[in-house]
């Protein structure tokens, strides 16, 4: 028996399906299908993700060095966020998932310290670290 | 060992997935869970949203998904502690900042929808 919290979850599966075509025929880069990001916009810093749609984009395409040169945490977080968002599609629809490691606590908070940092570091106009902001290592 | 549930890996020797809060086998039948005044119905989840809580923060450009993060570390570190309650209260707080997040997105995406399609139709108008 479908449930009113499969259908919803069957609905944002089809959104998400949506959005990834989107994101594949339209690229970011140059077209103004996306919204730019708000931080970004509003304060002229970059955000720990700005860059990730255009790095989306271009991993669907399958060039990894121009997905790694707009956001090098999209392109490593990348393959983890589709697993886990598989398997929590999965646990609703079907409900079970995929099997996954208990991560402990700590790991979560480096991972939050480590994107903290990033959105922190790609904004330094200091020389290696100014490789991290959106695109610039395309024109190294 | 794995949850039969959600597959989660979770110590052996721990009373509750970490992944979505079953009651794992091999706890003795009518031992207390270590949780006091507290009756959680365990076929419900204890979602950290861990998934959700870094799209967010990567996708949305938002600092709301930072605190979904904190929480969502907070749910395994609670459920490590066998403290259920609060694992539940952590992963409540964890969606919520999760919704914050994307609801605040989606308002962005559709307020810059606006504006393109307002910009769109003066421009054709005064090209005419």
């Amino acid at each position: 028996m479908q449930t009113r919290k499969q259908w919803l979850a069957a609905a944002i599966c089809v959104a998400a399906a949506v959005a990834v075509v989107m994101l594949k025929v339209f690229d970011p880069a140059t077209s103004g299908m996306f919204p730019p990001c708000p931080v970004r916009y509003l304060t002229g810093w970059y955000c720990p993700g700005c860059g990730s749609l255009r790095a989306i984009h271009q991993l669907l395409h399958g060039n990894l060095r121009a997905a790694w040169a707009m956001n090098p945490l999209t392109v490593v977080l990348a393959p983890f966020l589709t697993y886990g968002l598989v398997s929590s599609a999965l646990l609703e629809l079907r409900g079970q998932g995929l099997p996954q490691p208990a991560l402990r606590a700590v790991w979560i908070r480096a991972l939050c310290a480590a994107i903290i940092l990033f959105g922190i570091v790609r904004n330094l106009p200091i020389h290696p670290f100014d490789c991290l902001a959106p695109g610039a290592m395309l024109h190294l | 060992m794995f949850c039969t549930q959600c597959g989660a890996g979770n110590a052996d020797n721990a009373a509750v997935c970490v992944q979505c809060g079953r009651t794992l086998p091999g706890m003795t039948p009518g031992a207390a869970l270590p949780v006091q005044g507290v009756t959680l119905p365990m076929n419900e989840a204890v979602q950290n949203y861990l998934v959700f809580a870094i799209l967010v923060t990567v996708f949305c450009c938002l600092p709301a998904g930072i605190p979904a993060i904190v929480y969502a570390s907070q749910v395994n570190a609670k459920l490590q502690a066998g403290d259920l309650a609060g694992a539940q209260a952590a992963s409540n707080n964890a969606k919520l900042w999760c919704m914050i997040s994307a609801g605040a997105c989606i308002g962005v995406a559709f307020i810059y929808g606006l504006v393109m399609l307002v910009a769109l139709s003066f421009s054709v108008s005064h090209s005419n």
